[in-house]
């Protein structure tokens, strides 16, 4: 590091510090802005002028390269100098995102007015992403002329990053989310968007049937005095029902009957499968510690019906959790505005796509559980995917390269500038 | 099933003591041989106990913290007893079992419940791949950062040697590479799931910034190749950044509902 004390700031060849003074300085202009323009959050332009922009921005790098490779800035800008204070001040960016809870009020002021509870809307972290655009689109021609295999992996990673970043900043705009609430057999086309507009769409949907399919209920033991789980130190706090006979704490539980969906009479219950039904089991608890016996009914309850305790002791009941979701889908038709119709089965993780949409089965009225009628539906359009996800395999190769080859074996420094 | 825990965590335990203990004082070939069959044992024994773990709860056994630990400390085994192979590094295998070590014991102290149900969303192809890939990566990273802290406490003769570098840089390679493949799984996943490749959740967040200093570090090795302390603290510094990507994000007030943090 004898450069330090010969050289002196701003005279090349340039260096970390002034790396480190253009990242800082790009940072404390972007919340200056971000003051100054009042805190609004930053929006970028939608089609066409996105992809105007992009084609500019593309057009320019290559003009920058092109005329000015041999200029010192242009060769220290497509350099680890200026890249790594560039790294360090995106790292730091995210750090604040990592500390602060994002997309929520706060109640610090200065939070608020640099904007950092919703940090990647905010002028700093566009303005070094931009930076980092331009690091990035420099190294990688600077890497491609003249063409050598050798930098394959190379142009894999930075490439790869590349089309990531631009794509999904300039997409981002073009990018449209909305919830749909379908209530079973009508047919619905709006959408509310996130902040809560209702859109009209080109699609209609009709939900014919949602499904849930669940788990055993879980079973477990609670205070009577307090009406919480007890909990013990490595004790398994509930079991799932399903199994015959297991332990739980000091009991012994052995299961007589279990129905998945059943309706009350009296004290007993009985199998039925109409709304509101609830699962049900009658179990012989043992008190291993006195082999005290208690035989009953519990039942995790529904919007329409009573949950039941089965009481063990003085201390103790035995109580059954709802179920849990094991695996919920709507069957729905689905008509389109040029006249497509069909029919499709949407489930968490698998969407259905349609003319340049993707409908994601969301939520239901949990409430009502099983018998639900509400499926909660959402419908996004992402027209920048394809570049998005060329973007990433390019950069899953490029892994695999770094996986296969490791460090380059010179320590690459015949490329350094 | 997980009752059977404490037998099949002693005898690995016990395997890999022994295993250390005869790396550290025996010096014939025989012995070292036996000291890595007895590592492998142990390693095999955890192996056997979390496939016998999944087929019992019916679902891949990566949902919960304690989960996570019994594979870092199969990976961990794992990995350092391969880089002796490699390297013959007798110092990296001990302090990578010794780690591994510490997660079984902290397993044993807190024996936890599991669950047998898991949500949707978790319920997909990508959900093995990625937590695999991720506790990979992790193990790679953090035996790369053992190298980089013993590196900087144990300067001997003060004269820099360039083989612990290597060694830190081939293991970083390797698990950055992993890391990678982590991070991008999870975004194909999550537009899969969710609808949106990435949302900035904190479990996002911060294995965004581990990743960042991996990349601070591969870079300035690059370009400073022969600056080996300063390129040893960045690794210590990323190890820091991971730790609280794994385990800290759990406990950050940013992180509440997260659909990462993992249940205890
Ligand atoms: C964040 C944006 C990034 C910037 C600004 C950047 C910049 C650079 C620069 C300037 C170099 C030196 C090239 C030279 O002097 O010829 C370099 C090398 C390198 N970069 Fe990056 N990089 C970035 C991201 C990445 C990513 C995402 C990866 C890997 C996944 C990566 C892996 C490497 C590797 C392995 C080298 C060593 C050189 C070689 O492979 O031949 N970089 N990078």
């Amino acid at each position: 590091m004898s450069e330090k004390k010969s050289r002196k700031t701003w005279q090349h060849p340039w260096s970390y510090r002034e790396g480190t003074i253009v990242t800082v300085a790009i940072i404390v202009l972007g919340f200056a802005l971000q003051i100054a323009s009042g805190g609004t959050s930053f929006r970028l332009a939608g089609f066409p002028w996105n992809l105007v922009s992009g084609v500019i921005f593309l057009g320019f790098l290559v003009l920058l390269f092109w005329f000015l490779k041999k200029h010192a800035v242009i060769k220290w800008l497509g350099g680890v100098k200026a890249a790594l204070p560039a790294i360090f001040g995106f790292t730091f960016l995210v750090l604040l995102m990592g500390f602060v809870k994002q997309d929520v009020q706060s109640k610090n002021m200065l939070v608020e007015l640099l904007g950092m509870n919703h940090l990647v809307k905010t002028w700093p972290f566009i303005l070094i992403n931009f930076y980092l655009l331009i690091l990035l689109g420099l190294v990688t021609l600077k890497r491609l002329t003249p063409f050598n295999l050798k930098n394959f992996g190379f142009f894999l990673n930075h490439f790869g990053l590349f089309l990531v970043l631009l794509s999904t900043a300039l997409g981002s705009s073009d990018v449209k989310t909305l919830n749909m609430d379908c209530y079973e057999d009508q047919t619905e086309w709006r959408g509310r968007d996130l902040n809560g507009t209702m859109v009209e769409l080109p699609i209609a949907i009709k939900l014919l049937d949602f499904n849930i399919e669940e788990f055993r209920p879980k079973l477990t033991i609670i205070d009577n005095k307090t009406g919480k789980i007890l909990i013990e130190k490595n004790r398994q706090k509930f079991e799932l029902l399903d199994r015959d006979a297991f332990d739980l704490f000091q009991y012994h539980l052995e299961v007589d009957t279990f129905y998945a969906s059943s309706g009350r009479v009296g004290e007993n219950y009985y199998p039925v499968n109409e709304p509101g039904s609830s699962p049900s089991a009658r179990i012989k608890v043992t008190n291993l510690m006195d082999q005290s016996v208690a035989h009953g009914w519990v039942c995790s309850g529904s919007y329409a019906m009573q949950p039941a305790a089965l009481k063990l002791n003085e201390n103790h009941s035995l109580i059954m959790l709802p179920a849990e979701p094991k695996k919920f889908s709507s069957e729905v038709s689905i008509l389109t505005k040029d006249g497509k119709s069909q029919t499709a089965l949407i489930e968490v993780n698998k969407p259905f796509r349609i003319n340049g949409w993707t409908i994601y089965q969301l939520g239901y009225n949990t409430e009502m559980g099983r018998w639900s009628d509400l499926s909660m539906l959402q419908l996004v359009r992402d027209p920048w995917l394809p570049a998005v996800y060329t973007g990433i395999f390019l950069m899953l190769a490029g892994a695999i390269f770094l996986f296969i080859f490791g460090k380059p074996k010179s320590g690459g420094t015949e490329h350094v500038a | 099933m997980w009752l059977n825990f404490p037998v099949f965590a002693s005898v690995a335990i016990l395997l890999w003591m022994a295993a250390t203990g005869l790396f550290l004082f025996s010096a014939s070939k025989i012995l070292n041989r036996l000291a890595a069959g007895l590592s492998l044992s142990g390693t095999v024994v955890l192996l056997v106990f979390v496939i016998m773990l999944w087929w019992t709860i019916d679902r891949p056994p990566m949902r919960t913290l304690g989960e996570t630990r019994l594979w870092y400390a199969i990976f961990l085994s794992g990995i350092g007893l391969a880089s002796y192979f490699r390297w013959k590094y007798k110092w990296l295998v001990c302090y990578s079992l010794t780690l591994a070590m510490m997660f079984l014991s902290v397993n044993l102290n807190h024996p936890e419940a599991y669950d047998k149900t898991l949500m949707p969303a978790l319920q997909s192809p990508w959900f093995v791949p990625h937590v695999i890939v991720y506790i990979f990566a992790y193990a790679l990273l953090g035996a790369s950062s053992l190298v980089a802290i013993r590196n900087i406490f144990v300067k001997s003769s003060g004269k820099t040697t360039s083989e612990p570098i290597h060694m830190a840089d081939n293991l970083v390679y390797l698990g950055f590479s992993f890391l990678t493949l982590g991070l991008l799984f999870g975004a194909l996943w999550a537009k899969e799931a969710w609808g949106h490749y990435w949302t900035w959740d904190p479990k996002e967040t911060w294995a965004f910034i581990t990743w960042m200093f991996y990349l601070i570090y591969i870079h300035y090795r690059f370009r400073n190749p022969l600056a080996h302390n300063k390129a040893m603290m960045i690794l210590a510094a990323a190890f820091v950044i991971l730790l609280i990507c794994w385990y800290g994000v759990n406990y950050l007030p940013s992180a509440q509902n997260s659909v990462h943090v993992y249940t205890e």
